[in-house]
């Protein structure tokens, strides 16, 4: 029994420890300043157990039967521990005084336990062997976790199937002890039928575990989350409700399902429809692949290069179902040639000219990003035009950003080019511009693809009427050195804001 | 016994944060281009064996700086290629040259160019050249991007290196009256680069004073307006204020345009322009050879380097002029020639620091006994950027330069990689978790050093006479040690040299 006794010592110990663990690691992730949640769950923690230890002595009578309940109560709670921190942090306000009223709660259970535990034995052993071997054992199980924490829970299992792991453990001490004390112990059966009863509940955690994780997370976008991935060069996430897919790059809404089309087919075809016989198309950024659906809508068209820095993104929009639905496949066209660069860096080592340039990057957010709109960028992708064909520059909101979209304009004319800008409607995103530039006049298409449900001859002369409220402003021109659009582009959202 | 659990979940959790804060980086690197061994050689007059061949060549350049490639550029645009640079390093390029790792190529001296005004007509023909001035336009490319510099003081961030936040009214003041004034000079036209051009006796007795006695004479006592008088002397003269001449301490501020745009930069610094010079004279430069001995005569010179006596007609001394005394035969001892030394360092980064700040081209901190460091990657078109090299510049300005030469040489690469470090992480706490690898350059001698009377010294006229066969160039000359000059009498010198060439024949 002697062993037996203190492996059940060391478990304790093990589960105890990783509830705390637990606990300030949920709070560091969430709220962050790790030093300070660690700290105070910790303190706080040992505290309770303080106030623990000393309610022992108040359990006077039936210390086995009240020694399985303390541990199947703290199997419950410390095992559903990290899903309800979870909860509390996605869908209450009262996250911290859920997190410390948690923690007094486990900390008195996990005090209770081995006082208990040494004067269930003291009978059995010496005291001088109680406190060594008890002790021992307490030690040893708690470094086991600490190293098990890190090295292997957190990595393999994630916090939520970690707590209810040790949940499981440590009702299955509760299960153990009523057969290690079996002789002492009246109401054995219904004791164990509650430890089987709470095991299953945990084990049922276990297996919906994703579920709960993802559940918490869903609740920062409005819809359900389907796809996350943190990639070298930024978060995608995609989300779902009813028939409306949205793709968010770094929390930025890139399109939805719903009217993507608006803005593909006005980024596509008064461009493309106007060029004679475009055979050779460059696409720099657009890695969902919505833009190059449309550019297949041309049989002329033999080949597409599409650069987009991401290969996470390229391949999730060639792999994905529901994502390849969207864009009908165009990431696997025979037509196509996908290139993970830098696009500033390609457009520079290459000398390959084109029919038909599109330019689908993420707004001009940051520094880096203010580079591929600069008229360094500019004069470097016109070397790319054919004499026919046309650029076209996905160029912000005319109207919430409207001081970025002329400065955009501006800065294309200033590398060369003629511009005529345009702009259309997309109701996720509001009003939505775009420049169109080339080294030629432009002159509306005669005739469009079939089957658009959106553009058609007759209105695409009308995208280029800008009322008075985004008519164009004088803008200075954004370059390298100056990199005014970043700031102007803070400025105008601001004023959204405010 | 609540005791013993207690200390053990308290124990347990330390050993979880422990781990759960990553370990510092090893940090790898080693002292890079080191050159005192060779020009202790000279020093210490150590015997050299004797020549065992000997080459006719009509014109030796020696030194391959910034001067001595510049003096081939002239030769090379005029069709001549009857020379050649004898450099001592391995790599030619002096304070202009630069390394490469796979991240970037970065500096190891000088990195950048004030976009150069009318009056350097030889630095805007180099750069139509190099198509940096393309039609009168500078490429934007070679402009450094934006945001350019930031200053850390007071625990906090501002744009540009001059302070600008937490200045009282004084302070202001003072500012704008020391713009006035350096406004004022600029007008005279005597503090101009080149620096030949301008000058004239006009302003000589301000040769005679420190540029912070002449601070203090004309009432200037705001600290944040001192510090940064001082930052700009040791940043570009590599002496305290208290050591710089007045009329250096001006004409740095009164040389150029207040409202010019730029600099001109690449991510290897000045190096961009020795690797382009390179490119076109390359073939004439033999790099390890250290010249130890120049005898002129009346009708040539003959040059020794290692094992070969060149026999020419002209020789360009673009070497530090400080070293004519060792080499030339009855070359009298110079008095006026100081020098300062410095220390680089290229700093390798695996991810930028999170107290970064926004990504600058040059960050400085205020009251730093440093100069801070350059992004080597800020001149990159990537948009994604992970990785980078810092380039850490420490003029050791504090002190005589012989003693800072004697602590450069005792001191091993861990104490001034510590140095550097401890430098950083008062502004970057994080810095160790970010550096793999620390590369260090000492350099005795850097730059010179416009030490009071210096600029206005006997010596420095006497040097710049270009009569004989033996004709110095380097940018010491001048008494300030920028592109600009050593440019400038490099090209000057060739001219003077394919005239004479010209009258000879």
């Amino acid at each position: 029994m002697g062993v037996l006794l203190f492996i059940t010592v060391l478990l304790i110990a093990a589960c105890g420890l990783i509830y705390e663990l637990i606990a300030g690691t949920i709070a560091s992730y969430l709220i962050g300043d790790s030093v300070f949640q660690f700290s105070t769950v910790i303190g706080t923690y040992l505290f309770a157990m303080g106030l623990g230890s000393a309610l022992s002595r108040y359990i006077t009578k039936r210390l086995i039967e009240r020694f399985v309940w303390i541990e199947v109560t703290l199997g419950v709670i410390g095992g559903f521990s990290s899903a309800l921190l979870m909860f509390a942090f996605a869908f209450t306000q009262g996250f911290q005084l859920i997190l410390y009223a948690l923690v007094i709660v486990m900390g008195i259970l996990v005090g209770l336990e081995i006082p208990l535990l040494m004067r269930i034995v003291k009978d059995r052993y010496s005291f001088r062997d109680v406190v060594a071997h008890v002790l021992t054992f307490d030690y040893l199980g708690a470094l086991g976790a600490s190293l098990l924490f890190p090295v292997v829970l957190v990595p393999r299992l994630g916090l939520v199937r970690s707590a209810l792991f040790f949940g499981v453990v440590n009702v299955a001490i509760a299960f153990w002890s009523t057969r290690l004390f079996a002789p002492q112990l009246v109401q054995k059966r219904s004791l164990r039928a509650i430890c089987v009863l709470m095991m299953a509940l945990l084990s049922f955690g276990i297996a919906k575990a994703k579920f709960i994780t993802s559940t918490a997370e869903e609740n920062i976008y409005a819809d359900e989350i389907i796809f996350a991935r943190d990639t070298r060069y930024q978060h995608i996430v995609l989300t779902k409700f009813k028939d409306d897919l949205r793709l968010f790059l770094n929390s930025h809404l890139q399109f939805s399902s719903r009217d993507e089309y608006r803005y593909h087919e006005a980024l596509v075809h008064p461009g493309l429809a106007a060029i004679p016989a475009p055979h050779n198309v460059l696409v720099l950024g657009g890695g969902d692949g919505l833009a190059v659906r449309e550019i297949l809508r041309y049989p002329q068209v033999e080949k597409i290069t599409l650069v987009d820095l991401d290969p996470e993104m390229t391949h999730l929009f060639s792999m994905q179902p529901m994502l390849t639905a969207l864009n009908q496949k165009s990431l696997l066209s025979p037509r196509l040639r996908v290139i993970n660069e830098d696009a500033f860096v390609w457009v520079d080592a290459n000398a390959e000219s084109f029919d038909f340039i599109v330019i689908d990057f993420p707004d001009p957010t940051n520094y880096a990003l203010g580079k591929l709109y600069t008229t360094a960028f500019y004069r470097a992708v016109a070397r790319h035009l054919s004499s026919q064909g046309f650029i076209v520059v996905q160029s912000t909101s005319p109207m919430f950003a409207r001081d970025s979209f002329w400065c955009i304009a501006e800065t294309i004319r200033h590398a060369g080019l003629q511009i005529f800008p345009y702009h259309v409607y997309v109701p996720s995103f509001g009003e939505w511009g775009f420049v169109l530039a080339g080294t030629r006049s432009y002159v509306p298409p005669k005739v469009v693809p079939d089957g658009l449900r959106f553009l058609n001859v007759e209105f695409i002369p009308s995208l280029f009427q800008f009322p008075p409220d985004m008519a164009q402003i004088p803008m200075p021109v954004n370059q390298l050195n100056n990199q005014i659009l970043v700031q102007t582009y803070e400025n105008d959202w601001k004023d959204i804001s405010h | 016994m609540r005791i013993g659990r207690r200390d053990f979940l308290g124990t347990g959790s330390a050993a979880l944060i422990g781990l759960s804060l990553k370990a510092d980086r090893k940090i790898d690197g080693s002292f890079v281009n080191e050159a005192a061994g060779a020009g202790h050689l000279l020093r210490d007059h150590k015997p050299f064996s004797p020549a065992k061949k000997t080459e006719k060549i009509p014109v030796v350049i020696i030194g391959g700086g910034i001067a001595g490639l510049s003096a081939a550029w002239r030769f090379h645009k005029r069709g001549f290629h009857d020379y050649l640079v004898l450099e001592m390093n391995p790599q030619a390029g002096g304070n202009a040259r630069w390394g490469e790792n796979e991240i970037t190529a970065y500096p190891w001296a000088a990195h950048y160019v004030p976009v150069p005004g009318p009056r350097l007509t030889y630095v805007r023909e180099l750069f139509t050249d190099l198509g940096v001035l393309q039609d009168g336009v500078w490429n934007e490319r070679y402009l450094v991007f934006s945001p350019q510099e930031h200053l850390f003081l007071y625990g906090r961030w501002q744009d540009g290196i001059e302070p600008s936040v937490g200045l009282t009214q004084n302070d202001r003041n003072q500012f704008r009256r020391i713009e006035e004034l350096f406004a004022k000079f600029r007008a005279s036209n005597e503090f101009t680069v080149p620096l030949e051009l301008g000058i004239s006796s006009k302003f000589a007795e301000l040769d005679q004073i420190s540029f912070m006695e002449w601070l203090r004479r004309e009432g200037f006592d705001s600290r944040p307006l001192n510090w940064y008088m001082n930052y700009a002397c040791r940043d570009d003269y590599g002496a305290l204020s208290t050591n710089t001449s007045a009329w250096a301490g001006i004409h740095y501020f009164a040389s150029r345009d207040a409202e010019e745009k730029g600099p001109l930069t690449w991510p290897e610094g000045n190096g961009w322009i020795t690797r382009r010079l390179l490119e076109k004279v390359g073939p004439r430069v033999r790099t390890n050879q250290l010249v130890h001995k120049v005898i002129p005569s009346g009708h040539g010179v003959r040059v020794h380097a290692g094992e070969v006596e060149y026999s020419a007609e002209f020789v360009i001394f673009a070497a530090p002029t400080f070293l004519a005394p060792y080499l030339v035969d009855g070359f009298p001892q110079l008095k006026t020639f100081a020098y300062s030394p410095w220390l680089t360092a290229n700093l390798t980064l695996e991810r930028f620091p999170e107290s970064a700040g926004e990504a600058s081209w040059d960050t400085v901190f205020m009251d730093s006994p440093t100069l801070g460091y350059v992004d080597a990657m800020h001149q990159t078109l990537r948009t994604y950027i992970d990785r980078t090299v810092w380039t850490f510049y420490w003029s050791l300005a504090e002190g005589t330069p012989t003693q800072n030469r004697q602590l450069l040489l005792e001191k091993d690469w861990d104490y001034w990689k510590e140095a550097i470090l401890h430098d950083l992480e008062r502004v970057h706490h994080d810095i160790r978790k970010c550096v793999s690898r620390v590369d260090i350059m000492r350099m005795g001698h850097a730059m010179v050093r416009p030490d009071v009377g210096s600029i206005f010294s006997e010596e420095r006229a006497w040097l710049k006479r270009r009569t004989g066969r033996l004709f110095f160039a380097n940018s010491d000359l001048s008494g300030i040690s920028i592109f600009e000059e050593a440019q400038f009498h490099g090209v000057e010198s060739a001219q003077t040299v394919l005239a004479k060439l010209a009258g000879t024949k």
